[in-house]
């Protein structure tokens, strides 16, 4: 009995996609439209961001000793370090580690140094900042205050960009949210339309449920059914044709996007949650959309 | 069954459809409800499936005060009354099955159960050659029997019939109104509105006469 129901309430809704014709068609379309460019918003913001967080991940304040540092003022230095309210950890880098690590880095061009008989490289500490001081002011109080320790050759650090990138990521995380709340709206009007043109389009059909003793569900429940069918087609195209997008941009961005991203595998699709919750809210949409547009129709 | 007890309806700018108009038809009873164009007889009808609510008066339907029946009632209502409207109100895009299959899925009918039913319907009605066909094709008398066939869907105590021979030939009229006397005689109290005096002294049912709204006479 309740199989043989659903049954035919989902041929019902399938039915009347049919019947809908070109204005579903639209009304799926301007939802696809809307959700694609929330999505761009979204990956683009989510995969900035990521690249920021690693960027400000590997973000130190370098603090570089003088040659002639004595073992006893570098232990000081080390006490004072372990001791600062700012610094998350601490690491000793060598001028043996340095220069490995600069060959490495360097990567075959390390006969740069060849010839030298002595490493100009000088030994550091290098220091992970807790986030809530990296800060400008706090780093260069903090700087300011290293560099008159005796032993301190220098001390560098490079705040202001990362934190120029990241008022740039929560524009775009605003902007996102803005056009986001803006084109969801837009397509909750469009589904409501869509419905409500559907509604009247069935207008008769309705007029004779209801005089037959058709109770308000019995009309609802498959004119609802069909716009959350057109609210999750409309954002799983969206999903798809923002999958093809960001494949062919990462194409076209070849080995520029491998230094961004210090590897394109590095470059992030939505993850499967972001992915639930796009079709879930196309879903909700459609849904609301036509339980807005039934509602009224039925009123009058 | 069906009594109206003073009531009246009156339409926004004062315009009287119905005026202090009482009467009583018993289970089982076929009622001719007779009158000029604009007399009233299809807001009576209206009147008696809550399509409208009077002005004053109070009608009861099978002992349920319809004036007073809540909204969530009214479904309940409504499937015990079959309706054949004067415009019958067919889906013409839809084949005459689908027609009738609208109404079980109303009344949540399977439709193992409900093929059967409405084959026995048009098979009644004669019409069970065309039940692939869209209304749209069939001509007005078989239009008219799908209404009839659709209305008794739902096994109505009570049959209302708006005008169900308004735009036939003779002989068709006929036809429909002895359809509606075998309805009546398995037991449905029918109700039939007509302009057609002919029709009336022909079948020799009791007989309500409408006049601007009101009861004027009464033929046993």
């Amino acid at each position: 009995m309740f199989w043989e129901r659903l049954r035919t309430l989902l041929s019902e809704t399938f039915l009347n996609f049919r019947r809908g014709g070109w204005g579903i068609l639209v009304s799926v379309g301007a939802i696809t439209i809307a959700f694609l460019i929330t999505g761009i918003f979204l990956l683009f913001t989510l995969n900035l961001s990521a690249v920021v967080d690693r960027w400000a991940e590997d973000f130190q304040v370098v603090v570089f000793l003088h040659d002639t540092i004595t073992e006893e003022q570098q232990t000081l230095l080390r006490k004072r370090l372990d001791g600062e309210m700012a610094v998350r950890e601490v690491t000793y880098v060598s001028k043996k580690d340095a220069l490995a690590k600069f060959r490495r880095q360097a990567g075959g061009q390390e006969n740069l140094l060849e010839g030298m008989n002595t490493n100009p490289l000088p030994a550091s500490f290098e220091l992970r900042i807790h986030d809530k001081y990296q800060t400008a002011a706090a780093l260069k109080q903090l700087a300011a205050s290293l560099k008159r320790v005796e032993g301190v050759e220098d001390v560098l650090y490079g705040q202001e960009w990362v934190e120029r990138l990241t008022g740039v990521i929560e524009v775009m995380k605003i902007l996102g949210i803005v056009v986001g709340g803006v084109l969801g709206l837009a397509s909750l009007f469009i589904v409501a339309n869509t419905v409500r043109m559907a509604v009247y389009a069935r207008a008769q059909e309705i007029e004779i449920m209801r005089l037959v003793g058709a109770t308000r569900t019995t009309i609802q429940i498959p004119l609802i059914l069909e716009g959350t069918v057109q609210g999750g087609l409309g954002a799983a195209l969206a999903l798809g044709l923002l999958y093809f997008l960001f494949q062919a941009t990462l194409w076209q961005l070849g080995t520029s996007a491998s230094i961004l991203f210090s590897g394109p595998e590095l470059a992030r699709f939505l993850t499967p949650e972001y992915r639930m919750a796009m079709i879930g809210v196309g879903v909700l949409v459609g849904g609301v959309g036509s339980l807005v547009a039934v509602r009224r129709f039925l009123k009058v | 069954m069906i009594q109206m007890f003073r009531v009246s309806k009156i339409y926004p700018k004062d315009v009287v459809a119905l005026s202090d108009v009482t009467f009583h038809v018993q289970k089982g009873d076929f009622v001719f409800l007779c009158g000029p164009s604009g007399a009233g007889k299809t807001t009576l009808l209206r009147l008696i499936f809550r399509d409208e609510l009077p002005s004053s008066g109070q009608i009861l339907v099978n002992g349920r005060n319809v004036v007073r029946l809540r909204e969530s009632k009214l479904p309940a209502l409504r499937r015990t009354i079959g309706v054949i409207f004067q415009d019958f109100k067919l889906l013409m895009d839809r084949t005459v099955y689908a027609n009738l299959q609208l109404v079980a899925r109303v009344l949540g009918i399977p439709e193992s159960i409900s093929r059967r039913k409405i084959g026995r319907l048009l098979k009644d009605v004669g019409l069970i050659q065309k039940a692939d066909q869209t209304p749209y094709k069939l001509s007005g008398g078989e239009q008219q029997r799908v209404a009839i066939a659709r209305a008794l869907m739902s096994d109505p105590t009570i049959l209302l019939a708006d005008e169900p021979t308004g735009n036939l030939d003779p002989d068709l009229s006929l036809d429909v109104m002895r359809l509606l006397a075998e309805v009546n005689i398995r037991g449905t109290t029918v109700v039939v509105a007509t302009h057609n005096p002919k029709l009336v002294s022909e079948m020799g049912h009791r007989t309500l006469i409408l006049k601007q709204g009101r009861l004027v006479e009464e033929i046993a």
